[in-house]
């Protein structure tokens, strides 16, 4: 499939603000499941841009507007051929070998760690969660390939959780979320991580665009998130809990990392004046 | 695992005395401060120490305690008139072991923010790092200059009941201590020129003139063109006063976050005059607060966009943001093995017996042993978060039983080590406190260790605390040179 995304997002500010920084974590990311064909980063006020690539290997822009202004515009053009037609397309590693398997990526990869044993107030420890949950959390079938586990998991979340429903707010916890049986897709991703990692499956959280096709009912056009589990044999598969699908070529990822902090896709950082008010977002994603 | 073998159990009950050979006679090396000291009497030593006092008071020499209220209380800095001396031979040693110690922390530094051989040979163990608080991600990948992270280095060093220095403790992150070292030499020249008459004793005044060419090589616009600033979190910090010090004597800008700016990549300072561009600064506050854009974007102390400037090579962090993550408490029990995978040498400078809360068999022999051990937190310095043993009530050894269940990667535990005692002028009587030493590396052009170094000593008699935020004193260290 290809995509057009144009991802516009106004920050108004009640005063005027200066020597204002900012990253941005837009440009979608290149690999296997995807191609860049073209894309563009655009400011107002104009200011200089400059790129690097993080650790979690995201594609990052940033800029400094320093003089004092009342209203900051990103915009994002970008066209993007997605490849992953069917995410079952792979040849699974044998159950027997799957153990030395990780073990061999971990040596390999030491920062695939990090997808094991993160643990903040957005994936917390398993034990927390449990404490909050009134069923049982799934059961790692070892006996089995890890995707027929994964399937079950990506199952049971919407069962914990469900979508929207007046938390429009994004959760800084996840278990505030999950005490109030509501989210958006964010928790829906934390949630499914989480439990992946307890099982001791490398697992990742993913910001992107998907096609507006498959928007679920009452669900807006927005950046969506999901998440990703190392596989044996299929390498980094997605796991999108909110429509109960496996990420393809419907799917636009841009940025990883352990959780939604790292994935952010704008951080700032300002002097004078107060934090932006709600910002306004225009998101257009074009089938072509 | 069998438990490490204990000196609290199997060494010798008794500390190592500084200064006497037995209980008669002084060591060689004290014996002409002795035969002075008699000869002075004890009316001389007390008028002495009063001028002492007078002196810091005049000077201003003071540090910061926290306690009851928030802001801090500003103390004048305790000194000890009678200094402690180090043979030449004893300090070659000691150079030699902190020389070789500093230069595989720093290829450790280099390899963990790059392509983590360490962990791939299977020498230190992954979790270790990542579970670790200072580990930084955002600076994966970027090379400082030379691949020198601790430009600083204030290493705390210990004596054992048999006499032999161990490392206790490695301070790479943001060091104290070196302004109360030069303090304490001029003290002591000032108010005892007649015992320097007796001894060579090397110079340790010259540290800022050290440590501002070592800043210097580190300018991207050259040696020439070095514009260095001193970032300070401000008058409440605790080693405020050696900020201004060493600013002013070093002759550079003491400047807090809000006096500067970073755009496209380039810092700069606000001056009166206009913006003017910095090349090194030198920095004095935490990782955590250093830039809000990229650490924690609550923090009002930093400079927004200065990772971002120094990973664009045009400015230097001294130390580099990072270095953290190689003296965190849990990392130093692996230090021996990190300077033979690096250096392929055998540390010459022991560590101190160390227990890992994450090994279940050390816990618990820990937790029976809970009154002869002192408990730290890996990620706190200065005395805080730290349980000592001998002189622990039941509740709180309780206490800190719960909290090491709760997180055992964050606690290290080792056997009391009884530090070297050394006599003190108190109130009119000579008297033996505990004491240990910090001495100062610098890591420039080459390795150098200044010649002596901040002796700490604990204050309450019988105390092995000698932090001086937790009521330590100190005193003049002399290397002698020959």
């Amino acid at each position: 499939m290809r995509y057009l995304i144009e991802h516009e997002t106004i920050l108004d500010y009640p005063a005027a603000v200066r020597e204002h920084h900012l990253e941005l974590r837009l440009t979608p990311r290149q690999d296997t499941g995807q191609r860049l064909i073209s894309h563009r980063i655009e400011l107002e006020p104009a200011a200089e841009r400059h790129s690097y690539q993080d650790y979690f290997g995201n594609g990052v822009d940033y800029f400094c507007v320093t003089a004092p202004h009342t209203c900051l515009t990103t915009r994002l053009t970008a066209e993007v051929e997605t490849l992953r037609e069917n995410p079952f397309d792979f040849e699974p590693v044998p159950v027997y070998q799957q153990k030395e398997w990780y073990a061999q990526e971990l040596r390999q990869t030491p920062a695939l760690y990090d997808y094991l044993l993160h643990r903040s107030s957005l994936t917390p420890a398993i034990m927390k969660l449990a404490a909050e949950l009134d069923c049982a959390v799934p059961r790692y079938e070892a006996e089995q390939v890890p995707l027929n586990s994964l399937l079950e998991l990506m199952a049971w979340v919407p069962q914990v959780l469900s979508y929207g429903a007046g938390s429009t707010a994004v959760h800084n916890d996840l278990l505030d979320a999950v005490r109030h049986r509501t989210g958006v897709c964010q928790d829906f991703a934390h949630l499914f991580i989480t439990v992946a990692r307890s099982w001791h499956l490398p697992s990742r959280y993913v910001m992107g665009y998907m096609d507006p096709g498959i928007l679920a009912e009452g669900e807006m056009i927005a950046t969506h998130a999901w998440a990703e589990v190392l596989v044996p044999g299929g390498g980094w598969i997605g796991f999108d809990p909110v429509h109960n699908l496996l990420a393809n070529d419907r799917y636009v990822a841009v940025a990883v990392g352990r959780d939604s902090y790292d994935a952010a896709p704008q951080r700032g950082s300002f002097k004078g004046g107060d934090a932006a008010t709600q910002p306004q977002v225009n998101l257009t994603i074009t089938n072509q | 695992m069998p438990p490490l073998s204990s000196p609290a159990s199997s060494g010798p009950k008794t500390s190592y005395h500084e200064f006497y050979a037995d209980d008669f006679s002084p060591r060689d090396h004290y014996r002409l401060l002795w035969d002075h000291i008699r000869a002075t009497g004890n009316n001389a030593l007390e008028t002495k120490d009063h001028e002492s006092q007078l002196a810091l008071q005049t000077e201003g020499v003071t540090f910061t305690v926290y306690g009851e209220s928030e802001e801090g209380i500003e103390r004048i800095w305790p000194f000890d008139l009678i200094p402690r001396i180090i043979t030449a031979a004893e300090w070659v040693r000691i150079e030699s072991g902190l020389k070789q110690r500093v230069r595989a922390l720093n290829l450790f530094l280099e390899d963990l923010y790059g392509e983590q051989k360490i962990i791939k040979d299977g020498v230190i163990p992954p979790e270790l790092i990542y579970q670790g608080k200072d580990f930084r991600r955002e600076i994966v990948g970027i090379v400082p200059p030379r691949g020198i992270y601790t430009h600083i280095s204030g290493i705390d060093i210990i004596r054992d009941e048999q006499g032999d220095f161990l490392i206790l403790e490695d301070n790479l992150r943001t060091p104290s201590g070196v302004s109360y070292m030069i303090e304490n030499r001029i003290i002591e020249r000032r108010i005892l020129p007649e015992f320097f008459n007796k001894y060579r004793v090397r110079r340790v005044e010259h540290y800022p003139s050290l440590l501002l060419d070592a800043l210097r090589c580190l300018s991207p616009r050259g040696k020439g063109t070095a514009e260095i600033v001193l970032l300070t979190p401000g008058i409440y910090n605790s080693a405020y006063f050696e900020h201004t010090f060493l600013a002013k004597e070093m002759g550079i800008e003491l400047a807090e976050g809000r006096d500067m700016v970073v755009i496209n990549d380039i810092v700069y300072l606000k001056t009166t005059k206009g913006l003017k561009r910095v090349d090194v600064i030198y920095r004095r506050i935490d990782d955590d607060y250093l830039d809000p854009l990229i650490f924690r974007s609550d923090s009002s102390l930093g400079i927004a966009g200065v990772i971002n400037a120094w990973r664009a090579g045009n400015v230097a962090i001294v130390n580099a943001p990072g270095s953290g993550i190689a003296d965190d408490k849990a990392v130093y029990p692996f230090v021996p093995d990190i300077i033979r995978y690096y250096l392929g040498q055998q540390p010459i400078l022991k560590n101190v017996p160390t227990y890992q809360m994450t090994n279940v068999t050390d816990r618990e022999y820990v937790f029976d042993n809970m009154e002869r051990m002192v408990v730290k937190a890996v990620s706190e310095s200065g005395g805080y978060g730290m349980l000592m043993g001998p002189s622990s009530t039941t509740a709180l050894r309780k206490e800190f039983m719960d909290r090491v269940l709760e997180n055992p990667r964050n606690y290290i535990a080792q056997p009391v080590v009884y530090l070297s005692r050394h006599i003190c002028y108190m109130d009119g009587e000579l008297e033996a406190r505990h004491l240990d030493l910090r001495p100062f590396v610098i890591y420039g052009e080459d390795i150098q260790v200044v010649p002596g170094g901040l002796t700490r000593v604990a204050l309450r008699k019988g105390s092995l605390v000698v932090n001086s935020s937790q009521g330590g004193g100190s005193k003049d260290t002399w290397v002698l040179a020959e």
